[in-house]
């Protein structure tokens, strides 16, 4: 016996939720471009995206958020800080790669020192993740050792029924349960069947290349500069990535008073690295891509014993050029053999 | 890469106020800042984290933060000197900040040198240019506890003698006695009244021919200065372990996260600026 | 012989005559549709090259990169229309001489390609004079019409709404091959002139300031809306600058690369008394 969630029932689902204070949020599409944001009820959610465009991490991590304002008299300087609210949040309808892109970067920021702006957000959250029963082109989870009801990163995972009137509820989570609890009487016990999890084919023996890239020789390979040739350095690829973090912190106002931001920035960007002096140790494109593929697949498995790749594959789906992991992985995969 | 240590604070990116007590024309755009913490606690907790070798994010709020060293030494902490040259935007309005003046001031954060690990040695100070304020926290660190170490040399140059900085603590380190200064600078840089050395540092270094016995190396510079004084303390018989340097790659963060100083897997912010030579060695070359 | 084949065969003599030193054209991509600019320096590879009605990425942007054509060597480069005249403007504006350029001119109507006959830039002015034509009889874009009826209310919500999307990842800047600039005024923080954040006022600020840059620059490629990530409509934009310039001064940007940059000329008999 497990539980399920039926469709029908989103609605008085989402009013649950929203009665109790929960701010809720789903995949919502817009003029083409799809993404998350907070939605009133359930038939703002847009259910039928394999993925949406922009990534999970928005919530967690806007594209420009004010950290610290500022006010300067003269004999004093006054900080305020815009720590986000702690107001309990339920994410419905997130995709394994997405939600395990979280898990990820929850590593980075929290090494050693403790990003406020991300935890608060983090744990506030609830992650309700749909198992995928379709793929597209691009999607390449099982090349990362991932899959399309992988658990990671969610607090709760909704496996679609095959008769695709609702879904299977697996709480993974403490979180999770208790978004579970306030709608309790919804869940209805059953013995209906899950829908097949989607065939994404494995692309390329992530294993070969992760010790491919593990090698000092190939850092200066020919290889690289053949590989982001065309790469126009725009920096796509990093802000639809899920698990891409860096960023740039802005003041915006004068010397009187104004915001300090937090804003997304990218490895794929010339003046990312650029010092003052005019000397960028990345200066230029072939070797920006390599910082790109090299961070994801060594520095940060070095780091955090992880590799920071889902295989979303928003990188390739969405590059201008055609570039993306994939054909870089599989390419290395080739070259090992 | 040595102990990271992490100072206690809250939001990793409010940054402490500071009051300018003191300011020093250095040589031409080079000033230098005496800082003072405006809140007991801030000064509290910088003293109970600063190491020698450690840096910081110095700002101006309208402007932003600049990265670079804390020039004073772990033996003096009850303020923070930084030395810069004005370059971009914030080292600009910091340039322009006058004494009295308040300023912010996120850190102390990455590494240091590991001091005790010199006791009993002999040190041999090498810096270029601009590049002296990482070097002279070290020197005073060791010159305030001069007893610990062994002979003690400093060798400096610079492009022209209007470059030199620290001009006050070269006279005091010469006068001494206790420390080998040798001052240089590059041809045509000399003054008509200059006695000391003119020719670049790495072939003063050679001539100078400090032995690499028991010896400990400290060298800071912009990078063509670096490469080929490493290859001079080769030839003297130095080993790479025995030497050490800092990075100063561009910030935004200081704390590990916003991406931009890696060399290699090595995060300049968190396990460096403070690296010996073995370990710049290990990072691939292309990448710094 | 196909279109692709003789495109191939061309690109495999001019590399084995040595009369270029590299082809820039489309590959194969990653699905049956896609296309990827593609660097041929060798006759031995051209048959990557691919030709059909997919290929619709302007390839003139690739010319500029940095050192390409310092050696004074020639490259050849597949083009439609737009691109030729992108490769005018680009030379107009003392980006590249036209004489290094060997043009594999095409054009794509519904999904049938075309060759167009011509090796230099100078070439195509024929079509370029019939496109301009076809400018000029009818707006570019349905939705440019649409926008065109609002009031200006209406339009600015409009726009509002699609800016507040836009992410500042400047993919519309990296794909246009007429940002050229070494660092844009948005990388320009002394002083700061455009704000660097995503927010309405910074959205808006890059958007508009890449529009006007544009203004009679703009070869309607295309590219910008299709790199842009979250699909705004910045053809829409650029196009209408477009219009102002060919009605009120009858320049078709890109027309031919004796052509004066209409926003970066003056005469002395200008009836403005002032330039901006």
């Amino acid at each position: 016996m497990t539980k399920i969630l039926y469709s029908d029932d989103l609605t008085t689902c989402f009013s649950t939720w929203r009665k109790e204070g929960i701010m809720t949020f789903g995949p919502v599409q817009e003029a083409g471009n799809s993404g998350f944001r907070e939605v009133q009820d359930e038939k703002e959610l847009d259910m039928n995206l394999i993925l949406t465009s922009r990534t999970l991490k928005e919530l967690f991590f806007p594209r420009t958020e004010p950290m610290l304002s500022y006010s300067i008299g003269k004999q004093q300087i006054e900080t305020s800080e815009f720590l986000p609210s702690e107001k309990p949040c339920i994410i419905f309808g997130a995709r394994p790669c997405d939600a395990a892109g979280m898990a990820m970067d929850d590593e980075l920021f929290n090494w050693d020192y403790r990003d406020e702006y991300w935890f608060r957000r983090r744990s506030r959250s609830v992650i309700m993740t749909i198992a995928c029963s379709t793929s597209d082109d691009f999607c390449m989870c099982t090349s990362l050792g991932l899959g399309p009801d992988s658990a990671k990163g969610s607090d709760v995972l909704l496996r679609p029924l095959a008769s695709g009137k609702g879904w299977l509820v697996e709480e993974l989570t403490e979180k999770g349960d208790k978004a579970l609890q306030s709608i309790a009487s919804l869940l209805k016990e059953g013995t209906e069947e899950a829908a097949p999890t989607a065939e994404v084919p494995v692309l390329f023996d992530l294993e070969a290349c992760t010790t491919w890239l593990a090698d000092p020789e190939n850092f200066e390979s020919h290889f690289w500069k053949e590989i982001s040739e065309r790469c126009i350095g725009c920096g796509t690829c990093t802000y639809l990535c899920p698990t891409c973090h860096c960023f740039d912190i802005q003041d915006e106002g004068d010397t009187y008073e104004g915001i300090r931001r937090k804003n997304w920035d990218s490895c794929s960007f010339q003046l990312f690295t650029m010092h003052t002096s005019g000397h960028n140790p990345r200066n230029t494109q072939s070797a920006r891509w390599r910082q790109r593929i090299m961070h994801k697949f060594n520095y940060f498995s070095l780091k955090f014993s992880v590799n920071s790749c889902t295989g979303c594959g928003r990188c390739t789906r969405e590059c201008p050029v055609d570039m993306g992991v994939r054909e870089t992985l599989q390419a290395i995969s080739t070259l090992q053999k | 890469m040595t102990d990271t240590i992490i100072p206690a604070q809250n939001n990793i990116y409010r940054p402490a106020v500071m009051k300018i007590a003191a300011t020093r024309n250095e040589a031409p755009g080079v000033q230098t800042l005496r800082l003072e913490f405006q809140d007991p606690a801030d000064q509290e907790k910088f003293a109970a984290v600063y190491r020698t070798g450690m840096f910081g994010l110095y700002g101006i709020y309208g402007e932003g933060e600049s990265t670079f060293c804390v020039a004073s030494p772990e033996t003096r902490k009850d303020y923070i000197e930084c030395t810069f040259r004005q370059s971009g935007r914030v080292t600009t309005a910091l340039a322009s900040a006058e004494e009295g003046d308040l300023i912010t001031f996120r850190g102390p954060y990455g590494n240091r040198f590991p001091i005790e690990e010199f006791y009993g040695k002999n040190l041999l100070f090498i810096a270029g240019g601009i590049a002296l304020p990482p070097t002279r926290s070290v020197i005073w660190s060791c010159l305030d506890q001069r007893d610990k170490f062994g002979k003690i040399t400093i060798v400096y140059g610079a492009r022209t003698v209007a470059d030199l900085v620290y001009k006050q603590e070269l006279d005091e380190w010469a006068e001494r006695g206790d420390v080998e200064l040798v001052l240089t600078v590059d041809p045509g840089g000399e003054s008509p009244d200059w006695k000391h050395r003119v020719g670049f540092v790495p072939t003063v270094l050679e001539e100078a021919a400090p032995a690499p016995g028991n010896c400990i190396a400290v060298l800071c510079g912009p990078p063509i200065m670096i490469k080929f004084t490493l290859a001079s303390l080769k030839k003297l018989g130095f080993e790479e372990a025995n030497v050490y340097t800092t990075l100063e790659n561009r910030m935004k963060c200081g704390v590990g996260k916003c991406g931009r100083c890696n060399v290699g897997s090595v995060y300049v912010c968190k396990e460096g600026p403070v690296f010996t030579a073995e370990e710049v060695s290990a990072m691939p070359a292309a990448d710094l | 012989m196909s279109i692709q084949e003789q495109y191939r065969s061309r690109a495999k003599e001019l590399l084995g005559e040595g009369s270029v030193k590299m082809v820039i054209g489309y590959g194969v991509g990653t699905t049956a549709t896609r296309r990827r600019p593609i660097f041929i320096t060798s006759p031995d590879e051209t048959d990557r090259l691919v030709l059909d009605a997919s290929c619709r990425t302007n390839l003139a942007g690739y010319l500029l990169r940095e050192g390409l054509l310092a050696d004074q060597k020639s490259i050849a480069v597949f083009l439609l229309p737009d691109g030729v005249r992108a490769l005018n403007i680009l030379a107009a504006e003392s980006q590249l001489a036209t004489a290094q350029i060997v043009v594999l001119g095409f054009e794509i109507k519904g999904e049938e390609v075309k060759p167009l006959e011509g090796t230099a830039a100078g070439d195509f002015s024929a079509i370029i004079a019939e496109r301009k034509e076809q400018r000029k009889a009818q707006p570019s874009h349905e939705m440019a019409v649409k926008l065109e009826e609002m009031t200006p209310a209406e339009r600015f919500a409009f726009w509002e709404k699609e800016f507040s999307r836009c992410i500042k990842c400047y993919a519309c800047r990296a794909a246009c091959p007429m940002c050229w600039c070494r660092r844009c005024v948005v990388d320009n923080n002394q002083p700061q002139w455009v704000n660097t954040s995503s927010h309405t006022l910074g959205n808006l600020e890059w958007n508009l300031v890449r529009a006007f840059h544009l203004a009679g620059r703009c070869v309607e490629c295309g590219n910008c809306s299709e790199a842009c990530p979250v699909n705004i409509p910045l053809h829409l934009l650029n196009g209408r600058m477009t219009d102002e310039v060919l009605t009120a001064f009858d320049h078709y940007p890109g027309a031919d690369e004796q052509q004066e940059p209409v926003l970066a000329s003056f005469r002395k008999d200008d009836p403005e008394t002032f330039i901006l």
